[in-house]
This record gives structure tokens, sequence and C-alpha cells, in this order.
């Protein structure tokens, strides 16, 4: 008993620490109005004002659609990953992971090279005599963005599953008799579908979450929840802390029921097999 | 679709995607040479110069040092944390790792965003050194990385059965997990560890809003430079980009290096 308390003290340190603590304080904030007192004044600013309702919608219409578009690129790539040799596909995980992590500041700057107001999508389509279609500090411009980073994170997720799909069910259910479209549909399709809703599941939260991205490529033109959050803690004079721990406290445990249904998905289907 | 046409297929699909995701990095690579490149389709021309402006600046070193320690420190306490309860979980209790699994997904739960807020309301009133605060929540944020690296490092070896030899032998529980179980899982913990020191190396979020802007890290400066001048910011991403490259190459060797012995073991053990 005395090891194991030693074994989880460390750990357990940095969860109440940096996590519990914070998180219940920040819920506790939530509910507090301003003169300390319990009230829902909060939650009710942030279903009746409309700059708030807007940050929200933004945010749900970004993450959607990045995350449908992401999820069906990756499906795609993770398949084809899968048809490669062995070495090729360790280096191309591992440039999947470095693109991935090269999100937020870094990417933000670089699409506005390529789509910004002096970049060289606007000069190719002056000199082509076009009309300016894509302004990439728009709705469609930041959910274009988020798939830079939503495509490889859906591969890295979905490559592993693809890779334990078994070669010999599709010899089994030829031989059988199987059509591919059947055998797509009745093999293929079950096992696959819970992670896919568990990798969408990740990838709208993550999505959701994207803050670094969204604030350097348009500042706070355009507003999602977590560039209004930051515009709460950091904003100066229109900072008001305990409204942004009430987006925030409505933001985990929406996502925390989201990823954790998602979760379920698949590990419902693990019992059945075993 | 034969097995042939459906390879080319897919040989085709990934290069369009290496094309796609690599695109806006090659711009910016190419940017960072470039004398002017504003307006137009092509750069006017190629120079070094912003390269060497940004190098000899002095806040250029600061900021690397900064980002350099932020990233030290986290990987040690992430270490700290996780390598004992890995360990214990995978040789003495697997019963725990479901529990694990929750840090798993901390990340897209409470991502950086939500976790500053609580941190703020928290500790934005007492008299607690910030930075301090900042390490601990970047060393927690990057937990999922170290864990699954960590965990991986342990499949297919009975780590209980040397833990014990050496227990019996004589050795202190600590004395014996240093000498015997880390020298076996040393590309675990090195992949773990880079991949750490990555993620807090190139950390903006927490360390932006928690202190304000008032330490300057690698990414902050970027964010700055973005700002206020394009070619040196262009010339510091592609440097980031150069080092990420760096810690992902020496990731494909280490797992290229460990993993080809260890499939030699597992078909030794077949026959």
């Amino acid at each position: 008993m005395k090891t194991r308390l030693k074994v989880f003290f460390p750990l357990g340190l940095l969860v109440v620490l940096v996590l519990l603590l914070p998180i219940t304080v920040m819920i506790i904030a939530s509910f507090q109005s301003a003169d300390g007192s319990f009230s829902l004044e909060n939650y009710h600013q942030v279903v009746s004002t409309r700059y708030y309702t807007e940050a929200i919608r933004n945010s749900l219409a970004i993450s959607l659609v990045a995350s449908v578009i992401s999820l069906i690129i990756a499906i795609i790539g993770a398949w084809a990953l899968t048809r490669l040799a062995p070495k090729t596909k360790n280096i191309l995980i591992s440039l999947f992971n470095m693109s991935s992590s090269f999100a937020g500041v870094p990417l933000a700057f670089s699409l506005i090279i390529l789509f910004g107001n002096a970049g060289i999508w606007q000069a190719l389509m002056t000199a082509l005599h076009l009309p300016r279609t894509f302004e990439i500090y728009s709705l469609s411009g930041t959910t274009l963005a988020y798939t830079f980073f939503e495509v490889p994170l859906g591969i890295m997720f979905l490559f592993p599953v693809f890779e334990e799909l078994n070669p010999e069910w599709k010899e089994i259910s030829s031989v059988l008799g199987a059509k591919p479209m059947f055998f797509f549909k009745k093999v293929i399709f079950p096992v696959v579908l819970p992670n896919i809703v568990e990798v969408f599941t990740l990838l709208f939260a993550n999505a959701m979450g994207t803050y670094e991205t969204t604030f350097a490529l348009t500042g706070n033109s355009l507003v999602t929840i977590p560039t209004l959050i930051g515009t709460l803690i950091d904003g100066g004079l229109t900072a008001n802390v305990p409204l942004a721990c009430t987006f925030a406290t409505l933001f985990a445990l929406v996502m925390t029921a989201i990823v954790w249904l998602g979760n379920r998905v698949t590990r419902s289907k693990r019992e059945v097999k075993a | 679709m034969s097995p042939k046409a459906s390879t080319r297929v897919a040989r085709g699909i990934i290069t369009f995607l290496f094309i796609y995701l690599a695109t806006p990095i090659v711009v910016t690579m190419i940017y960072s040479f470039s004398t002017s490149w504003v307006k137009t389709i092509l750069p006017n021309g190629l120079t070094l110069k912003w390269y060497s402006q940004l190098v000899a600046s002095p806040e250029f070193m600061a900021v690397l040092l900064r980002s350099f320690s932020l990233g030290l420190l986290t990987t040690l306490i992430a270490m700290a944390c996780f390598l004992p309860v890995v360990f214990y979980a995978n040789v003495y209790n697997p019963k725990v790792k479901s529990h694990l699994r929750f840090i798993t997904v901390l990340p897209f739960t409470i991502p950086g965003i939500i976790l500053v807020t609580g941190l703020i309301q928290l500790y934005a009133e007492l008299p607690i050194p910030k930075i301090i605060i900042l390490v601990l929540a970047i060393s927690l944020l990057s937990l999922p990385l170290t864990y699954q690296a960590l965990d991986n490092a342990f499949i297919g070896r009975d780590f209980r059965a040397m833990f014990e030899q050496a227990l019996v032998l004589g050795d202190s529980p600590f004395k014996a997990f240093v000498k015997v179980i880390i020298p076996n899982i040393r590309a675990g913990v090195l992949v773990a560890m880079l991949l750490t020191f990555t993620s807090a190396f190139g950390e903006y979020v927490l360390t932006n809003l928690l202190l304000g802007g008032n330490f300057e890290t690698l990414k902050i400066y970027m964010y700055r430079l973005m700002r206020s001048n394009g070619q040196a910011s262009s010339v510091l991403t592609t440097i980031y980009f150069i080092f990420l490259a760096f810690i992902s190459l020496i990731l494909i060797l280490i797992m290229q290096h460990y993993s080809a012995p260890h499939k030699s073991t597992k078909e030794g053990a077949k026959k």
C-alpha cells in the first residue's frame, strides 16, 4: 500500500493542482453573480446575448464542417496508407504527426502568405483577372485552416483500426460467394463504424477547442467559443473571468459528454467481441 | 480492383495528401528566402539576409532559451509523474489502465483554453509564481503523449520477472527500477521525452494567457513577428519547422532501430 501511494503521488498531485482544483473552482465561479452569491445570471447572459450565441453558432458550424470533411479525407487517406510498404508507412505516420504539430501560429501564418490579402492566391487571381473568391479570414477560410491539422489527426487515429482489418476476411467471403459490395456492407462497415464515430467525436471536440489557429488567423474578428473565452480572460477592460468560466464549464460538460459517448460506442463493441 | 491497381490508387491519394499538407510549409520556406513577395505570384529575388538578421538578434536567443527550459522542465515533470504509474499499471495492476484512459482524452474534453480559464480563476490572486503553475499545466496537457509512448514501451516482455529478480538479489525497488527496467524501455522513454519536449517547446495558449505575454516563448515571439515583420516570422517558422522535422527524423530512426530486433524475436518464438 505504501509503495502504491508513492507510485501515484506525483501524478495525483499534478492532477489535483492543475486539473481538479482549477476545474472545480471554475465551475463554482460560473454560478456566482458579481457580489459572489449563487446565481444563474452568467448562464442567462450566454444564451440571451447575441454576440455570445454567435460565438456558439460559429464554433459549431466551423467544427462540424471541418470535422466531417476531414473525417472523409482521413478515411480515404488511412485506407491508402494501409496499402503501402511498412517502411513507407512508418515514415508517413511521423510526417502526419509532424504536420499536426505545425498547427497554430505557424499554420495561420503560412495560410496568410498563401491566401492573405497580399498573398499568392490573390496575386494569381488578379493576374488571371478573376474575382476574389476566397477569403482566408472568413468562416470558410477558418474551416479550411482546421482541415490542415484535423486530416492528419484523423489519419493517425484511423490508421491502426484499418491496419487491424484482416485481409483473409475478404478471401473467405468471396470464397463463400459474397459480392464486394455485400462484403463491405456486412463485414467491414459494422467493424469500422464505431471507430469512425469515435474518431469523429474526437475531431469535432478538437476543432471546438481550437484557439491558437483561429486567434492567429483572424485576430478577434471571427468570434468562436475559444477566442471569446480568450478575450474574456485577457481583454483588459472587457475582461469578465466569471463569464469565461461559464463558457468553459459549458464547453467541458458538453465535450466530456460527446467524447464519452463516442468512447462508449467502441467500448460496447469490444465487450461484445470479448 | 486488382491489388496492383489499388496500390497505385493508394499512392496517388497519399501523394495528393502530401502535397496538400506540405504546400503551406513549402510556401513559408520560400517566403523566408525571398527579398520581397507581396502581391506577386513568384518572389522578386532570393536572399539569406532575413536569416542573418533574425539569428543575430539578441531576442532570438533569449526566446529559444525560454522555450528550451520550458520544454526540459515539462519533460522531467511528465516523466516523474508517469514512469512509475505506467510501470506499476503494466507490471502489477493492468486494471489501473482503464482508469488512466481518461488522461488520453483530456486534451479533447479540457483543451488548453478551458484549462487556462480555471487556472486563472484559481491562481490569479494567489501568491504563487505563475511560471510554476504554467510548467505543471503544460505537463498535464502533454500527459497523453507521454502516456501512450511509455505504455507502448512495456509491450511484449516480462518486466515483472526482471524486476522481482533484481529485488531478490537485494536491490531496493528504486535501484532495481533504474538498473533493470529503464535500460530495457529506453527507446520508449526516449520517444516519450522527445514528444513531450516538442509539445512544450511549441506551447502557446497557456503561456500567452496565463503569463499575459510577459514570458516570450517561441510561439509568442512568432505571433508578434507575424504582426510586425512577415519576413522575420517566416524565418522563425522555417527554423521551427526544421526543428520539428529533425525531431521526427530521430523518432523514425529510433523506431526503425528498435523495432527491427523486436520482430526477429517474435519470429524466433514462432519457430
